[in-house]
């Protein structure tokens, strides 16, 4: 009765008139926390049903949930109709729910065709795996999805956009009832986007349940039918798309309105060079690039995947090695690949990868704000506790960090606060240049508006910031001048008077 | 072509780079190099009889390698094996001697080791504690317990049954040791399995990355659990064998084996870590200390220089592995 992307015809007819699943007064609590409170989510076949919400509001739980990942506390599963009971992710997986999740759920060391047909090898006679059958398999599936990916690569080796298309293409290569997709864009061009799109809508016309989930407004108004909004663990509302806007979605979300997502309070940037990058190259990516960033000023760069965005902003604060030219900060030449003297001389990165590159997650807050000024904090060669303690006590309420104290686990802090902690820790050191490197990836609306207010307060205290990021709402609304980037060159340079979409697109694209 | 290179055909890279990127050449060169140099230098070692020796001496960590190697693969560690060796000879001898038959001996001995490789593995898998105490403990409880019951005697083996003799010193049309006969016969199956049967993949899954083999439906804990009774029965083969070689059951049998089982095992590329490394692997590194060990012997180099050596060559192929494997992932 169920649905194969690979093999449409195979299929019988779904019926439209039966929910594909319907989850009925869900509960799910954890130590000291509701994360969902009595939810009903019904998702109806052929149709592709948006489910957003701030983190935190229980999304990823009933994905999760979903999943077979927990089991629920209270509350009743029906698929088609029938009442179903799911504990684990094989459970879910035979019923025919595919979910894409957010981080990548894939073997490295394995090829990309193995990794497509993880949950089920196809076989032959004697129950040895039929390789011959997955290599042509995965290759028939990327080419009818449109996805440009190696079946025979080793998936480690793969970029991140690609390992993401393989996720997408895994849930379709079984067959599927109901398709989750956990904000299966975040990493792929605006040309994948649309391909993935199409394949959604394909998926939808074979009478697929898909559920949708991302941060990314337009997003949502482009692909979805129905949207679900949920917020503290409570079911908000349940709409077809047609019935919101951009403001109410907004308002269902965060519980009220966000007139300006973009406030800017500080004032014109000065005229003081803070930093000077000439003739900047690596030897992977970088070629030529040259540009300079003024105190109090935020400098914007744009450029779509592979572009070169985060090289750059490695290579500025001395993180990667370069083949040639030269960066100064303040009028101090900073040599490359030297995060010491980067520090010294106030140039920070705050890292679009804050598990791996920025934080440590098991650490207390103060630990994680302090790490890069302890010796500020010394006496004697010992950290003065007190000291320490009053000083990210500062910051803490200057940035108001949503923390219980200065003692809690790093990892415990919503993605917008565990930034805040970061930024703190950078500020704290005396900086002059910040480079922030897509400062709201995988962070809610509302924390997002408090990102921008602090990037808009870092420049109104005279650092010059320098901004990566993909995001062109971002990049207009925060940045005094916008830089795009192409292919690791610099294509174009504009004050945010001169500039349009239609220009930073095109220079974007070369 | 190996038999894990068959997953991977067509890919980029040319033929040549890509047998080299492979481990189990790169560590066949290496064997190839022990054999040239020894043949060289040491009189009679590329001998018919001296190869089949080492073979037949080697069968031993080859059989329980497997066992080890797929431990290894799964995410965990096995160092019980060395002792199970000792243990699982006293059901062998005494049933024998009470019987008078080999198959009830060995019934009974392979009984004894399903039933270790069923406590570590729950102990491990469904009880979550770590595998290398759980081991660590079986492996100090059965030790003890050998002595204890033996009271450091051995129990010598009374029937004399030709076939139980025919296992240590029987040879295949007279030449190849029925003991190497049967860990060939044993690393072909598991390595067909390894590679191309669903649970072997779902093995390096598991030990590849836990979190994901759940999503993907798998059974995590029962894979797991099932690897330590693998491991078990292994050791229990290679400890009949054993038994059959000394005649008895002997309270220091085994005595640092599965330290020998895991350096071959680590020198053949199975990760600690787990998801990585293949059985041809580790049956290549059984085979190259087996052959360095017996040519230096041949060298007349005393077994104190053995050891020394064999660490430093432990410690170099692995890091050798680390440099190649953060230059493939582009770090």
């Amino acid at each position: 009765m169920s649905v194969d992307f690979l093999h449409p015809g195979e299929g019988a007819a779904v019926d439209k008139d039966v929910p594909a699943l319907e989850l009925r007064g869900i509960d799910k609590r954890f130590p000291g926390v509701v994360a969902l409170d009595n939810v009903d989510f019904t998702l109806e076949p052929g149709k592709i049903h948006a489910l957003m919400g701030e983190n935190g509001a229980g999304k990823s739980t009933l994905i999760k949930i979903m999943a077979g990942v927990y089991g629920k506390d209270a509350g009743t599963i029906r698929m088609r109709g029938r009442e179903v009971d799911i504990k684990s992710p094989r459970d879910s997986l035979k019923q025919g729910i595919k979910v894409v999740f957010q981080e990548i759920a894939l073997i490295s060391e394995f090829t990309v065709a193995e990794n497509i047909f993880l949950e089920g090898y196809p076989t032959g006679k004697t129950g040895s795996i039929d390789w011959k059958k997955i290599r042509a398999e995965s290759a028939a599936l990327f080419n009818r999805i449109g996805f440009n990916v190696d079946p025979a690569a080793r998936t480690g080796s793969l970029p991140v956009s690609q390992q993401q298309m393989v996720e997408i293409a895994r849930a379709l290569a079984h067959e599927a009832r109901v398709v989750v997709m956990d904000e299966p864009t975040s990493s792929l061009t605006p040309n994948e986007v649309s391909l993935l799109f199409t394949v959604i809508r394909r998926l939808a016309n074979l009478g697929i349940a898909v559920v949708y989930v991302s941060h990314k407004l337009d997003e949502v108004f482009e692909i979805a039918d129905t949207v679900t909004v949920l917020r503290d663990g409570r079911h908000i509302s349940t709409k077809p798309i047609g019935e919101h806007t951009n403001d109410t979605l907004i308002q269902d979300m965060i519980g009220r309105r966000i007139d300006n997502l973009f406030p800017r309070q500080r004032g014109a940037a000065g005229s003081k060079i803070a930093l000077s990058v000439d003739r900047l190259s690596t030897a992977k990516k970088l070629s030529e690039v040259s540009f300079e960033a003024r105190a109090g000023e935020v400098l914007g760069f744009f450029g779509l995947m592979g572009a070169g965005r985060t090289e750059l902003a490695k290579a500025i604060v001395g993180y990667d090695p370069i083949t040639a030219g030269t960066i100064s900060v303040d009028g101090q030449r900073l040599a490359p690949h030297d995060t010491r003297t980067g520090v010294r001389l106030g140039i920070g990165l705050l890292t679009e990868d804050r598990k791996s590159e920025g934080l440590m997650g098991e650490l207390p807050v103060y630990q994680n704000a302090s790490l890069a000024s302890l010796g500020a904090f010394a006496r004697l060669g010992f950290v003065d506790k007190a000291k320490e303690h009053k000083a990210v006590q500062d910051y803490v309420d200057r940035f108001r960090i949503k923390t219980p104290s200065l003692f809690q686990q790093v990892k415990n802090l919503s993605g917008g606060n565990q930034q805040k902690v970061l930024i703190s820790r950078w500020l704290m050191r005396g900086l002059k240049v910040i480079v922030v490197d897509e400062p709201t990836r995988g962070i809610d609306v509302g924390a997002k508006s408090e990102i921008f207010a602090l990037i808009d307060r870092l420049a109104g205290e005279g650092l010059a910031v320098v901004m990566m990021t993909s995001e062109m709402p971002e990049l207009l609304g925060l940045a005094d001048r916008i830089a795009v980037m192409c292919e690791g060159r610099l294509t174009a340079i504009m004050t945010r008077d001169e500039a349009t979409q239609e220009k930073i697109l095109n220079a974007a694209i070369g | 072509m190996s038999l894990a290179n068959i997953a991977s055909a067509k890919a980029q890279p040319s033929l040549l780079a890509r047998l080299f990127a492979r481990q189990e050449l790169a560590l066949f060169v290496c064997l190839v190099l022990v054999l040239v140099f020894f043949s060289v230098t040491v009189e009679n070692f590329f001998s018919v009889r001296n190869m089949t020796n080492v073979l037949g001496q080697a069968s031993l960590a080859l059989t329980a390698g497997i066992g080890c190697a797929i431990v290894f693969i799964s995410g965990e560690v096995d160092i019980s094996i060395g002792s199970l060796l000792a243990t699982i000879a006293l059901p062998l001898i005494i049933i024998m001697n009470d019987t008078n038959s080999l198959l009830l001996g060995v019934g009974g001995a392979l009984l004894f080791g399903l039933i270790i490789g069923v406590v570590n593995g729950y102990l491990t898998a469904y009880a979550g504690i770590n595998s290398l105490i759980v081991t660590l403990g079986t492996m100090f409880i059965m030790r003890g317990g050998v002595y204890l019951y033996t009271g450091q005697r051995a129990i010598p083996d009374n029937t004399s049954l030709d076939s139980f003799i025919a296992l240590s010193d029987g040879r295949l049309f007279n030449v190849i040791p029925y003991s190497a006969v049967i860990a060939i016969v044993l690393l072909a199956a598991f390595g067909y399995m390894m590679q191309h049967r669903p649970f072997g993949r779902q093995i390096y899954a598991v030990g590849g990355n836990q979190e994901v083999a759940r999503l993907a439906g798998y059974d995590v804990r029962r894979v797991k659990f099932i690897c330590f009774i693998i491991s078990a029965l292994l050791a229990t083969v290679a400890g009949i064998i054993l038994a059959a070689r000394v005649g008895s059951a002997q309270h220091t049998a085994g005595l640092n084996f599965e330290f020998q089982v895991v350096a071959a095992t680590v020198l053949g590329g199975v990760s600690l870590a787990g998801g990585i490394g293949s059985l041809t692997g580790m049956a290549l590194g059984v085979l190259i200390l087996q052959f360095l060990s017996n040519g230096l012997r041949g060298l007349g180099l005393p077994t104190e220089w053995q050891l020394v050596i064999t660490g430093m060559i432990i410690i170099a192929a692995v890091a050798f592995d680390e440099a190649k494997r953060r230059r493939a992932n582009g770090g």
